[in-house]
């Protein structure tokens, strides 16, 4: 992975008009039938920066991000995309307008190619133009993924899957990537090697959300930090405080 | 020549027209889980709008296909608004129940207008002979026209932006509204075009036997056979597989009785099902 020159997304396109806020979550409420999962959380993803959300298992995290992306439904609260209201629009109509999740578990087209996997991400009207710029910076920054372009996306290694579930969402022109769990289940070295990617995406201007598992490496990459517990946030901050901030370095660092 | 050959051959020729009923079936379940009972009432209706545009215009009936087919995807987009939109992603039930539902009401219409009595299209194509043995035009020309519609829905779906846009929906749905593809539209579509194969395998029909509104149940039993043989959601294995089904109706017919060709197929249906429970092209294991 050189991960030199990587997709800058949409980045100046994700400038936003009006809050200064690419994406704004205010006091946004959901759950699963009768269960209420979050209780009105309040997360701002400003241009240009990477933001983490932290916490246990079970705290919310994917709950939240599915609930941004309309795959459940919010109870309550507003989602803001560059100052529009898209809280009530389902996931695609959220995708086309550059709100890119790159899911827990990858969420590949296990009988698709490689390639064709890479091409469904440029289908919104948005991404189709710039399908040869994206396809090849994702090449440059994976080149295991055009080594195999040709292979069903099923029989790649788990490294292999999240790379393509990185690329795939890169060719999406995303205005905000919101990834969830980046490392889970990766050998170390590929986890820092997809770290060490985000990091040069975030230099390129990309806005990112990030939801990790692996607190020490989210900490070090990110510039702002909301820590979830049982469905609210009780503390934020910049990265650097929210790591010597007592709690944290106790609850989720172990030290 | 021998007979049995013969008669193996025109089952082939036969059989890829079951195979193309058993794509229509065999495409919507793969991308919708719904088990479509409307299939054998489409059949017939493609027999009937063969019958009706023939008699109109008395044109070529292959060149009539392609308005057969047009009318097929409008109706298949009504009929998936009617009966299919509120049932996907629920128990499979419901979706046999509202397209078994259907499939009543347009046999219901269908006798009421045009009664049980049989119909035919009367247009014949002259034959190929060899030595004692005549291989009838409309066969030739049935069979021909299946596997070109076929070529077509697979350049469809592997080569443009809607059909792999099907192709992502059948695999992951979540993950195709993750990339911006309504799958509702999505489908909507693939819908369209199972309807449009199960009529455009009834219009070919129409060119080699004489039908009724009911005949239609016939053709969908055999895709059924068709559909399990090839393993379920596999739209070109069910290609292959009916023209197996067909080579085996023509390998037995000179043997026995015609009515015990039905008791030869759903023996097999239920072989296939005892030992290859994922089709014969399925893969062994998950």
């Amino acid at each position: 992975m050189s991960g030199t020159e990587i997709a800058a997304g949409a980045s100046l396109a994700g400038k936003s008009k009006s809050s200064g806020a690419t994406l704004e979550l205010s006091s946004l409420e959901s759950g699963y039938g009768e269960v209420q999962v979050l209780w009105g959380i309040s997360i701002t993803a400003r241009p240009g920066q990477l933001t983490t959300i932290i916490g246990a298992n079970g705290a919310g995290k994917t709950t939240a991000l599915r609930t941004t992306m309309g795959i459940v439904r919010p109870w309550g609260g507003r989602i803001l995309l560059n100052g529009e209201d898209v809280t009530k629009l389902p996931p695609h109509a959220k995708a086309t307008r550059g709100l890119v999740l790159v899911p827990e578990g990858r969420q590949l087209f296990p009988d698709m190619s490689v390639l064709e996997n890479l091409e469904m991400g440029a289908y919104s009207r948005r991404a189709r133009p710039h399908h040869k710029q994206n396809l090849d910076r994702v090449y440059q920054a994976f080149p295991r993924l055009k080594e195999r372009q040709k292979q069903k996306a099923s029989t790649l290694s788990g490294g292999e899957q999240q790379m393509l579930a990185m690329g795939r969402g890169l060719m999406q022109e995303p205005v905000i990537l919101m990834i969830d769990e980046l490392s889970l289940g990766l050998a170390p070295v590929l986890a820092q090697q997809l770290f060490l990617t985000l990091k040069t995406l975030k230099q390129q201007g990309l806005t990112i959300i990030l939801v990790e598992q692996n607190v020490h490496l989210a900490l070090a990459v990110s510039d702002y930090t909301y820590v979830l517990a049982e469905g609210r946030i009780p503390i934020e901050g910049p990265s650097q405080e929210v790591e010597k901030n007592d709690e944290v370095r106790r609850a989720y660092l172990g030290l | 020549m021998s007979g049995i050959l013969a008669s193996m051959i025109d089952g082939l020729l036969i059989g890829s027209v079951y195979g193309l009923a058993a794509m229509g079936l065999s495409l919507i379940w793969g991308v919708m889980d719904v088990i479509n009972l409307t299939h054998g009432s489409m059949i017939a209706l493609g027999m009937f709008g063969m019958y009706l545009l023939f008699a109109a215009i008395a044109g070529n009936p292959y060149v009539l296909l392609i308005p057969v087919i047009a009318a097929g995807l409008l109706l298949g987009i009504l009929v998936y608004w009617l009966s299919v939109n509120w049932v996907v992603g629920r128990s499979q039930l419901m979706s046999l129940l509202s397209t078994f539902a259907v499939n009543m009401m347009v046999i219901g219409i269908g006798t009421a207008i045009w009664s049980t009595s049989p119909y035919n299209v009367d247009f014949s194509l002259s034959g190929i002979t060899v030595g004692a043995y005549t291989f009838t035009g409309n066969h030739i020309a049935a069979a021909i026209s299946a596997l070109l519609i076929a070529l077509l829905l697979e350049a469809f779906l592997y080569h443009t932006r809607a059909g792999k846009a099907i192709r992502a929906v059948a695999d992951n749905r979540d993950a195709a509204e993750l990339m911006g593809i309504s799958s509702t539209r999505v489908l909507m579509v693939a819908f369209a075009i199972g309807i449009a194969l199960a009529a455009a395998s009834g219009a070919l029909v129409s060119t080699l036997f004489p039908f009724t509104i009911l005949s239609g149940a016939g053709y969908q039993l055999k895709s059924f056979v068709v559909t399990v043989l090839a393993g379920l959601g596999k739209p070109f294995g069910a290609l292959v597989a009916g023209v197996l089904l067909g080579l085996l109706e023509g390998a037995v017919s000179p043997f026995i009785a015609v009515s015990w060709i039905p008791l030869i197929e759903f023996g097999l249906f239920v072989i296939v099902l005892i030992f290859f429970p994922r089709g014969i092209f399925g893969k062994a294991t998950a």
